[in-house]
């Protein structure tokens, strides 16, 4: 306080020189010490960093070393010097450190930045001794147990822990206790921090009890000033650093060394015949080793309690409608780990819906040790009627007195459901709300109009028009692809179209004669005619018109199977008509008609046949 | 071929003309069986409107105006047959859809339907646009104008219109597979004979078709059965979850 104050008014001063052009050192020089140098593992040294050669004093770090936690610092002080007008200033800053192991330690160099320049001081070496034969280090039980004198001030800070070696998640208790002789206050001035723990307080009376107690010959007071449970989250070797207190003692006053010293050296004239002084007094860092939890007859449903607890179970209804919702409440309490409880995962029937449980934690600090308890809340809406059943849920613990797991068990529900509408009377049952409105209704009045009368039991394929519609479609649909394929094939396949041709060919040659027959020009009409018969059986089945004998003629009749009769005939026709082709004359006109007409009935005949 | 012809149309003039004269009658009775129903003479309309299913026609008013008399006698199984049958002919017809979950209201066997896959609904309410007359014009005439333009596109050297033919052809044929696809459901749902109504008041179901055979379960008036078979005056039914048995056929009524 008094110092900032000063620095302050050094400040101003400063400034003040600043303005008339007062010259500033611009060297900076650096340096860091360590007293003592050589210590034992319970004591504390004093790291000190000088800064000389400026005022305005640039920010210094703290150390940074593995080997030394900071127990109580910083603290600075400065002066200035003016000497032939030259002003000469420095500053030091200086820790409490507190080493974490033996040996040879080096606090590294600290960087101070002044003015773009960084500074960096030398390391510096502190020699740890290990401690006396009779005090191993590490382990041994209570390594703390060696007090921390506070340089002759009657003061010393124990850290007491009830165990060494606890298991992950058990719960470890450490009295801090202050072993004094003239006390008037103390203050906390840095809380333990302990790395890898869950850390609860007990609470501690404002006047704490006060024993006495003989220690290494010399009796002490002795009170517990802090009480902490702290539970381990990781396994392996861990610390709890010290905790630091300032401490008023009251230190006889030197003047009043006399012949009555004796008679004076009493607590009870101590607080009026002394002198206060303020001392840091730090416990040592307590060393514990944390074990896993054996893994044999772990549960699977295990989730990291350990201490001892007990599982209860409550349900607010056992008879609920569908869609409404239920509570489930389980409640976990006993002593241990209360901050890393969890609810074993609920087995629910599909037919709930559980919503996120609504958790609520109370830690008890009251007591030897730390209790509580923890309530998990869970809504759940059945969404189907029926018997829902909510089978027990069982907890585990691990039990660091029996050394061993212990599964205890809340008990399950049966829960019935009853369907949604089931507030009617019991013959309308099974009606939906929608079919319960309409049961008031009446029903709705007669159509006056008539889309027209249909014959009973018939359709659409009792109606003439359909039928006649669509087999006349089809009709068009089959004759124009019917004509196109006969067209097609007309102009395609020669003996087709001849075949197809030759009776009208005939017919036609017949009129020609006719019209010859009435002219009486009965020239070349034995060729005309035998011309019509020959070229009609050639098309017929296809032969060459010309230069086709009779005998050709007849192979092919016979061969197309002709009757024989027919056969015959048209040989004889052909013969006769062979002769009257030379001898026109051989026959008269009516000779001509009786032979044209035995042709048609020949053509008639074949055209049936071939 | 041409006698024929003429002889068709004839015969359909004729029966036309036959039809035109009982449709007259029938609509006199349809008024007059109205006329009754809203003199709250229920009796007197159902007698009115029976005679007209008695000249051999039908329609989906016709149906839903008897169900509707029926219902106001109380007689609930006719009346619930009555109103299924207007829906052959009414499939979406908000009014006797209406009436008939009223009357279904009071069945004693209540049987839910299973719920309809949405496809399989949208499909079936699409049939139910038309009759099967309907959609049977909608196939005569498209056939035919596809027919004609088929027709006319293999004989003619139509070379302008060639092109609107083909679409005109192509749209025709789908209109004819789309509306024959319509038809032939809409066609079962109205000439079918394989959904029944109990319209007695209570009806043993029996294990054969034979009086003093194993009784097997009771179905009560208004309950919608399928139609499986038949023997004699025997009539095997389905209902809805599955049970099956032999019922008496006068106490159907088929839909």
């Amino acid at each position: 306080m008094s110092a900032t104050k000063r620095s302050n008014s050094l400040l101003i001063l400063f400034f003040l020189l600043v303005l008339t052009g007062a010259t500033i050192a611009d060297e900076l020089r650096v340096s860091a010490s360590a007293d003592p140098n050589q210590i034992t593992a319970d004591d504390l040294i004093t790291f000190t960093i000088q800064i000389e050669g400026t005022s305005d004093f640039p920010n210094v770090p703290p150390p940074q070393s593995p080997d030394f936690v900071i127990v109580a610092g910083p603290s600075q002080s400065s002066s200035i010097q003016i000497i032939n007008g030259r002003m000469n200033a420095s500053k030091m800053i200086s820790w409490r450190l507190a080493p974490t192991k033996t040996g040879k330690l080096v606090i590294p160099p600290v960087s101070i930045t002044y003015r773009r320049n960084v500074y960096k001081t030398e390391p510096v070496t502190v020699n740890v001794l290990g401690q006396s034969a009779s005090q191993p280090p590490a382990k041994q039980n209570p390594p703390a147990q060696q007090p921390n004198t506070s340089q002759g001030a009657g003061v010393l800070l124990k850290a007491i822990p009830s165990k060494t070696t606890i298991y992950k998640g058990e719960e470890l208790g450490v009295a801090f206790t202050l072993y004094f002789k003239n006390v008037r206050t103390y203050a906390p001035k840095k809380l333990p921090d302990a790395k890898g723990f869950w850390i609860e307080e007990f609470p501690i009376k404002t006047e704490p009890e006060v024993t006495t107690e003989n220690l290494n010959g010399v009796t002490y007071k002795k009170a517990i000033i802090k009480r902490l449970a702290l539970f381990p989250t990781t396994s392996g070797d861990l610390v709890i650093d010290p905790f630091v207190i300032d401490v008023e003692v009251i230190v006889p006053s030197q003047k009043r060394r006399s012949i009555f010293d004796d008679f004076f050296d009493d607590s009870f004239f101590d607080n009026s015949f002394g002198e206060a002084k303020v001392v840091s007094v730090s416990s040592s860092p307590v060393r514990v080793t944390v074990r896993d939890l054996p893994e044999s007859g772990k549960p699977s449903n295990y989730s990291g309690a350990v201490g001892r607890f007990t599982i209860s179970a409550s349900i607010d209804t056992a008879e609920t409608t569908e869609d409404q919702a239920l509570t489930l409440k389980y409640q976990i309490s006993g002593t241990g780990n209360v901050g890393s409880l969890k609810m074993p995962e609920l087995q629910l029937p599909n037919t709930l819906e559980v919503f996120e449980p609504k958790i609520g934690k109370s830690v008890n600090n009251q007591g030897n040790a730390i209790s509580g308890t923890v309530t998990y809340e869970y809504v759940l809406i059945p969404r189907s009627s029926g018997l829902i059943r909510i089978p027990p849920v069982t907890f585990s613990y691990f039990d660091p007195n029996r050394d061993g797991y212990v599964s205890v068990t809340a008990r399950g529900f049966d829960v019935r459901v009853n369907p949604k509408g089931k507030m009617f009377a019991s013959d309308q049952s099974g009606l939906n709300k929608e079919e319960v409105s309409l049961l008031g209704q009446d029903i709705r009045f007669i159509r006056r109009d008539n889309s027209g009368w249909n014959k009973i039991g018939s359709s659409v394929f009792s109606e003439i028009w359909f039928w006649l519609l669509t087999i006349s479609s089809v009709v068009i649909f089959s004759g124009a692809f019917g004509f196109r394929w006969w067209a097609e094939k007309m102009v395609t396949n020669i003996s087709f179209a001849r075949k197809r041709r030759a009776l009208p060919k005939s017919q036609k040659g017949f009129a020609q004669l006719d019209e010859k027959m009435k002219l009486g020009d009965l020239s070349d009409f034995a060729s005309i005619l035998n011309q019509i018969l020959v070229n009609f059986i050639s098309d017929r089945l296809n032969l060459p018109s010309a230069g086709i004998s009779t005998p050709e003629i007849e192979v092919c009749l016979k061969k197309k199977g002709v009757p024989e009769e027919t056969v015959s005939r048209v040989v004889v026709i052909l013969s006769e008509l062979e002769q009257l082709r030379f001898l026109p004359s051989a026959a008269d006109a009516e000779r001509y008609s009786i032979l044209v007409k035995e042709e048609k009935e020949l053509i008639t005949l074949l055209s049936k046949a071939i | 071929m041409n006698v024929r012809e003429i002889f068709i149309v004839i015969w359909v003039s004729l029966t036309s003309m036959a039809f035109a004269g009982n449709d007259q009658s029938a609509d006199y009775l349809f008024e007059k069986g109205n006329t009754a129903y809203q003199n709250e003479n229920y009796s007197e309309a159902i007698d009115q409107y029976q005679s007209i299913l008695a000249l051999g026609l039908e329609s989906g008013s016709l149906y839903y105006n008897l169900g509707n008399a029926y219902y106001r006698t109380g007689a609930i199984g006719l009346a619930i047959l009555n109103y299924e049958r207007a829906l052959k002919w009414l499939p979406n017809d908000e009014n006797v859809r209406f009436n008939l979950k009223l009357a279904n209201l009071t069945v004693k066997d209540r049987i839910d339907p299973p719920p309809e896959f949405f496809l399989f609904r949208w499909v079936r309410q699409a049939t139910n646009l038309l009759s099967s007359r309907g959609w049977g014009l909608l196939v005569a005439i498209f056939l035919f104008i596809a027919s004609v333009a088929v027709a006319v596109l293999t004989l003619a050297e139509a070379k302008r219109f060639r092109t609107s033919l083909k679409y005109l052809t192509g749209i025709s044929a789908a209109i004819v597979l789309i509306s024959v696809a319509a038809m032939i459901p809409r066609h079962r749902i109205e000439t079918g004979q394989n959904a029944g109504i109990i319209i007695h008041y209570s009806v043993r179901s029996l294990a054969a078709p034979q009086e003093g055979s194993t009784e097997l379960f009771i179905v009560h008036e208004g309950t919608k059965v399928a139609i499986l078979d038949k023997d004699g005056d025997w009539l095997k039914i389905e209902l809805i979850d599955g049970k099956q048995g032999w019922i008496p056929a006068d106490d159907i009524g088929t839909i």
